[in-house]
C-alpha cells in the first residue's frame, strides 16, 4: 500500500468534518455490518497512524485526528442500536454528520424504553396482550397478537425481536 | 539496517525478551541458557543488585532485601487495597512516598516502583544485548490489557529508566494473539485466555490477514496465579497454627520458605496427582527443637481449594465474549497465555468453557515476549507495513460529576484512536471555576474507580447557571496516552491535562534516576559496587507534574467561601437545536437542584466501603478528590432518556421524561433492561 502523501491527509482534514460516517468507511446507508467491518479495514490501512509510521509532525496529528473519526464512525455504525439512532438523527438533518457515541447510546436507550412500552396505544394493546399470552404460555396466541401490534408500529425493534424470539420456540 | 526493537514481556513473576527478524521469532536465552527470568530483584549489603533466578533463591536467604512481584504494585497509590495485601504477603519493606504514592524500603534507600521494574528491564535488555552482540534502545514491551493509564505510564517510565525507548505498551493477549497468528495466514476469531502471575485477562480477537482487530477486553487485576498460591499458604499456616501454635507469618524467612514450598507443589501438581510438600526446620518453636512441615497434597484437594478462583475468570470471560458480540463456538481457536495456564485445572476448565481444546503449540511462557517481538519489528521498520492492529480502550474514562458519581466519557472497548466531547454547564450563579477529575474504570461511583487526574478550568465569563457552556473533550492516542481538555464553547479558553499519574514519577525524578544510573548496579563486577551510588533520600525533589497540581491546588484557598456554597457544575446535554429541549432543560433545572440533597445519602451510604480509603485521604489533593467540591451533574436526561428528538405524542413525552427523572433519582436502577426479556 502506497503511504499517504501529506497534501492528501490535507485536503481530507478539511474534508472530514462534513463527511457523514459512511462517507466516512465508503459504504453505503444500507451496508450490511459485514461491510462496515470491511470499510473500516480498508480505511483503516490507509490512514491509521501505524500504517503512516514515516509521517510526523502536523501531519501526524492531522492523520491522527482522521483516525479518531474513522474509529468513531465505525464505533457507531458497527452497532445497530447506535446506527439506528445515528441515521434517524442523519434524517432529520443532513448536516449533523457526527453523533457523540453517549449521545448515541442514551438515543438508543430512550428508543429502547419507548420500544418496550410501545408508542400508539394499539401497539401497547396488542403487545400487553402478547405479554399476558406469554404468561400463560399460549405462544400462538402471543405471536398473532405481537404480529398485530407491530401493524400499529411496524418499525417497533423491541416488538420485532420478541416476535423473532417467539417464532424460535417450538410451539407449546 | 534499520535499528533493532526488541519485545519484552514484563512479568509479575517472570520475563522473557524476545527478537523478530528476517521473518522469525526468537525468545533470547539469559547466561544461564534460560528463556524466562525471574522477576526478582535482590539487593546486597552494598546496594548492588542481583536480577533473575539468582534472586529469587536469594528470597529465603533475605527476604527483606529482595524484590518480587512488583507488577502488582506499580502504578497504584499507598491506598489502595492492592498494597495492602502485598504488605501483608511479601516480607520487603511497602512505604508511603510523596502524594500517596509507593516506595520500596532497602535498608535505608527507598526505591519507586518503576526503579525496580527498571532493574528488570534493563536485565532483559542486557540479556538481548548480549545474545544479539549489539546495544538495544528500542523496545515494545507488554502490561496486562487491563493496566489502567496510572499503571501504563509507570510502566513506561520504568522503560525509560531502563533506557529504552518503548515504542508501545501492548497489551499481552493482544501479544500473544500477534504471535499465534504470526505468519499463519489464519482468518478467524480467537480468544486469549491469560492467566499470569497476579492479574487475569482475557481478550477476543479477529485475526485476518494483515489486520488484527481486537474485539473486547475485559479482565481482573487482583487475580493470578499468585492468589492460587496463597490458598495453599493459608491452609498449610493455619494448619500449622492449630497443630504447633506458631503462627509462620509472622516470620518472614518461614514465610518464604513456604512460598517456595507451595510453588513448587503447584508445578508438581501440573504433572503428578499428588505431592508431598516437605520442609524441614522451617522454623524452631518455643522448647528451641525445629518444627518442619510434612504434608501430602492430591488434585482433588487443590482444586476445591481454587475452584472459586478459577469459576471467577468465567464470569470475566462472559463478559468478554458478550462486549465482542460473539459466542464461544465461533471462536476457532483459544490461546493459553500465562504459567498458571499449565494447571490442569485450569486447563480442564477452560476446554469446558469453550467447548474446544485451547491451542497446543503456544508456548504460554513466551508467547507474549514474542509478540511484543513482532510488533517491535513492525513498529521499528521503515519498510511499508505488512500487518497492523486495531486495539480498544480496556476501561471506561469518566468524569467526576454531583453526588460523587462517574459519567462515561469513553466506553471500554472503544476502539482507539478515538475522541469524545460532551457538553457541561455550570451549576452555580456566577461560578468562576470547575474542577475537571477523571477517572478510569467501570463503576458508576467515582470513588470506586482509578482516579488518573483533575484539574480546574476557569476563566470563562461569569454567568447564570446553565448558561456556560464547557466542552470537555478526551482523547485517547494511537499510542494510549490520554489527553483532555476542557474548552469555553462562548470564548474559546482552553485548558488541557495530559493525564498523570498524581503518585507517579516526575519528569525531573524520571532524570535525576537515570542521570544518578540508580538502576545501573547489576553485580557484575567489584568496580560496580564501587561507585554505587548514595542512597537517595525519600525527600526527592518535587515532580513538576505536582507543582502543576499544586499549582491548581493554590487557588483553592481562594475558592473556599465559593466551594462553601456547593457550587456544582451541572452537565448538559448538548442541545441539538430543538426548541423542546431548551423549554425541558428550563423545567429541569429546579427538579435538577432538588435531586442535589437525594443523592448525598447516596455518597454516605457507599461511605463504609471506602471508609479505609478515606482515613488516609489525609493531604490536600486527596481531600479535593474526596468532596465534592466542586462538582459536575450528570446531563439532563442522563439516563438515556432525552425529551428531544422525540416524535411522539405529548403524553408519550410527559410518560418518558417522568420515567427519565425517577430513573435518575436512583442512579444504579437506570440502564437496566425490564426483567421481561429474560421472562421469554
Amino acid at each position: 500500500m502506497p503511504a499517504l502523501a501529506p497534501a492528501e491527509i490535507k485536503a481530507l482534514i478539511k474534508l472530514i468534518d462534513e463527511l457523514d460516517y459512511y462517507q466516512i468507511l465508503e459504504v453505503s446507508r444500507d451496508a450490511p455490518a459485514s461491510a462496515i467491518k470491511s470499510g473500516y479495514y480498508a480505511v483503516s490501512r490507509r490512514y491509521h497512524p501505524d500504517a503512516n509510521r514515516a509521517l510526523r509532525g502536523e501531519v501526524r496529528r492531522n492523520l491522527e485526528h482522521v483516525a479518531k473519526r474513522v474509529t468513531e464512525a465505525y464505533s457507531v455504525l458497527r452497532d445497530a442500536r447506535r446506527r439506528l439512532a445515528y441515521d434517524g438523527q442523519l434524517t432529520k438533518d443532513r448536516q449533523a454528520v457526527r453523533i457523540q457515541l453517549a449521545e448515541a447510546d442514551s438515543q438508543a436507550e430512550k428508543k429502547a424504553l419507548e420500544d418496550h412500552l410501545g408508542t400508539t396505544p394499539n401497539g401497547r394493546r396488542f403487545f400487553s396482550l402478547a405479554r399476558a399470552d406469554i404468561d400463560r404460555n399460549h405462544l400462538d396466541s402471543a405471536i398473532r397478537n405481537l404480529q398485530m401490534a407491530l401493524t400499529y408500529e411496524p418499525s417497533n425493534q423491541f416488538f420485532k425481536q420478541k416476535l423473532r424470539d417467539l417464532k424460535g420456540h417450538p410451539s407449546g | 539496517m534499520a535499528e533493532i526493537a526488541i519485545g519484552i514481556d514484563l512479568g509479575t513473576s517472570n520475563s522473557c525478551v524476545s527478537i523478530a527478524r528476517g521473518g522469525t521469532v526468537e525468545v533470547l536465552a539469559n547466561a544461564y541458557g534460560e528463556h524466562i527470568t525471574a522477576s526478582v530483584v535482590a539487593f546486597d549489603e552494598e546496594g548492588c543488585v542481583t536480577v533473575g533466578n539468582a534472586a529469587k533463591a536469594n528470597v529465603i536467604h533475605d527476604p527483606v532485601n529482595t524484590v518480587s512481584s512488583a507488577k502488582r504494585l506499580i502504578g497504584r497509590y499507598f491506598f489502595s487495597e492492592e498494597v495492602k495485601k502485598a504488605q501483608a504477603v511479601y516480607s520487603y519493606g511497602i512505604v508511603e512516598g510523596p502524594d500517596h504514592s509507593l516506595r520500596i524500603q532497602i535498608r535505608d534507600e527507598q526505591l519507586s516502583l518503576p526503579e525496580i521494574s527498571a532493574i528488570v528491564l534493563r536485565e532483559m535488555k542486557t540479556i538481548a544485548e548480549e545474545q544479539l552482540g549489539q546495544e538495544v534502545h528500542k523496545a515494545v514491551i507488554t502490561v496486562p490489557a487491563y493496566f489502567n493509564d496510572n499503571q501504563r505510564q509507570a510502566t513506561k517510565d520504568a522503560g525509560r529508566i531502563a533506557g529504552l525507548e518503548v515504542l508501545r505498551l501492548l497489551n499481552e493477549p493482544t501479544a500473544a494473539a500477534l504471535a499465534y497468528g504470526f505468519g499463519r495466514g489464519l482468518s478467524q476469531r480467537v480468544a486469549v485466555y491469560d492467566l499470569g502471575g497476579g492479574t487475569f485477562d482475557i481478550s477476543v480477537l479477529e485475526i485476518g490477514k494483515d489486520i488484527f482487530e481486537v474485539l473486547s477486553t475485559c479482565g481482573d487485576t487482583y487475580l493470578g496465579g499468585d492468589d492460587f498460591d496463597d490458598r495453599l499458604i493459608d491452609l498449610i499456616a493455619d494448619e500449622f497454627v492449630a497443630g504447633e501454635g506458631i503462627n509462620l507469618r509472622n516470620d518472614p524467612f518461614a514465610l518464604e520458605k513456604l512460598k517456595v514450598a507451595v510453588e513448587t507443589a503447584k508445578k508438581g501438581l501440573s504433572i503428578e496427582d499428588q505431592v508431598e510438600i516437605r520442609i524441614p526446620d522451617i522454623v524452631t518453636g518455643p522448647d528451641g527443637q525445629p518444627r518442619s512441615i510434612e504434608r501430602s497434597i492430591g488434585r482433588p484437594e487443590y482444586f476445591a481449594l481454587v475452584t472459586d478462583l478459577v469459576q471467577r475468570t468465567f464470569k470475566v470471560c462472559d463478559e468478554a465474549l458478550q462486549q465482542a458480540n460473539v459466542i464461544a463456538q465461533d471462536l476457532g481457536g483459544v490461546i493459553l497465555v500465562g504459567g498458571s495456564t499449565r494447571l490442569p485445572v485450569i486447563r480442564d476448565a477452560v476446554r469446558d468453557y469453550f467447548q474446544q481444546e485451547p491451542k497446543a503449540d503456544v508456548d504460554p511462557d513466551e508467547v507474549v515476549a514474542m509478540g511484543a517481538a513482532i510488533h517491535a519489528a513492525s513498529l521499528s521498520s521503515t519498510d511499508q507495513q505488512d500487518s497492523f492492529l486495531l486495539d480498544v480502550t480496556p476501561l471506561s474514562l469518566r468524569i467526576g460529576v454531583a453526588g460523587g458519581l462517574a459519567e462515561t466519557v469513553i466506553e471500554r472497548n472503544t476502539p482507539v484512536p478515538i475522541e469524545q466531547t460532551r457538553t457541561f454547564t455550570t451549576y452555580q450563579d456566577f461560578q468562576e471555576t470547575v474542577k475537571i477529575r477523571v477517572f478510569q474504570g467501570e463503576s458508576r461511583q467515582a470513588e470506586e474507580n482509578e482516579m488518573l487526574g483533575q484539574f480546574e478550568f476557569s476563566g470563562f465569563k461569569k454567568a447564570r447557571r446553565g448558561e456556560v457552556r464547557i466542552d470537555v473533550t478526551f482523547e485517547i492516542n494511537s499510542d494510549g496516552i490520554v489527553n483532555v481538555t476542557a474548552c469555553d464553547q462562548e470564548t474559546g479558553q482552553q485548558a488541557s491535562t495530559q493525564i498523570t499519574l498524581s503518585s507517579g514519577l516526575s519528569e525531573e525524578e524520571i532524570s535525576q534516576i537515570i542521570d544518578d544510573g540508580r538502576t545501573e548496579r547489576v553485580r557484575t563486577s567489584d568496580a560496580t559496587a564501587a561507585d554505587s551510588p548514595a542512597p537517595v533520600a525519600a525527600s526527592s525533589p518535587a515532580p513538576p507534574a505536582e507543582e502543576e497540581l499544586s499549582e491548581d491546588l493554590e487557588l483553592l484557598p481562594d475558592q473556599e467561601d465559593l466551594l462553601e456554597e456547593a457550587p456544582d457544575l451541572e452537565i448538559d446535554e448538548e442541545d441539538y437545536s430543538s426548541p423542546l429541549a431548551a423549554e425541558a432543560e428550563e423545567e429541569d433545572a429546579d427538579p435538577n437542584a432538588a435531586t442535589q440533597p437525594e443523592l448525598e445519602p447516596l455518597a454516605v451510604d457507599s461511605a463504609p466501603e471506602i471508609a479505609a480509603e478515606v482515613e488516609l485521604e489525609t493531604d490536600d489533593l486527596r481531600a479535593t478528590a474526596a468532596e465534592n467540591l466542586q462538582e459536575i451533574q450528570p446531563p439532563v436526561g442522563d439516563s438515556g432518556i432525552q425529551i428531544d428528538d422525540m416524535d411522539g405524542s405529548p403524553d408519550d413525552e410527559l410518560e418518558v421524561q417522568t420515567g427519565a427523572e425517577s430513573l435518575f433519582d436512583t442512579p444504579g436502577a437506570d440502564l437496566s433492561q425490564p426483567d421481561d426479556e429474560s421472562e421469554l
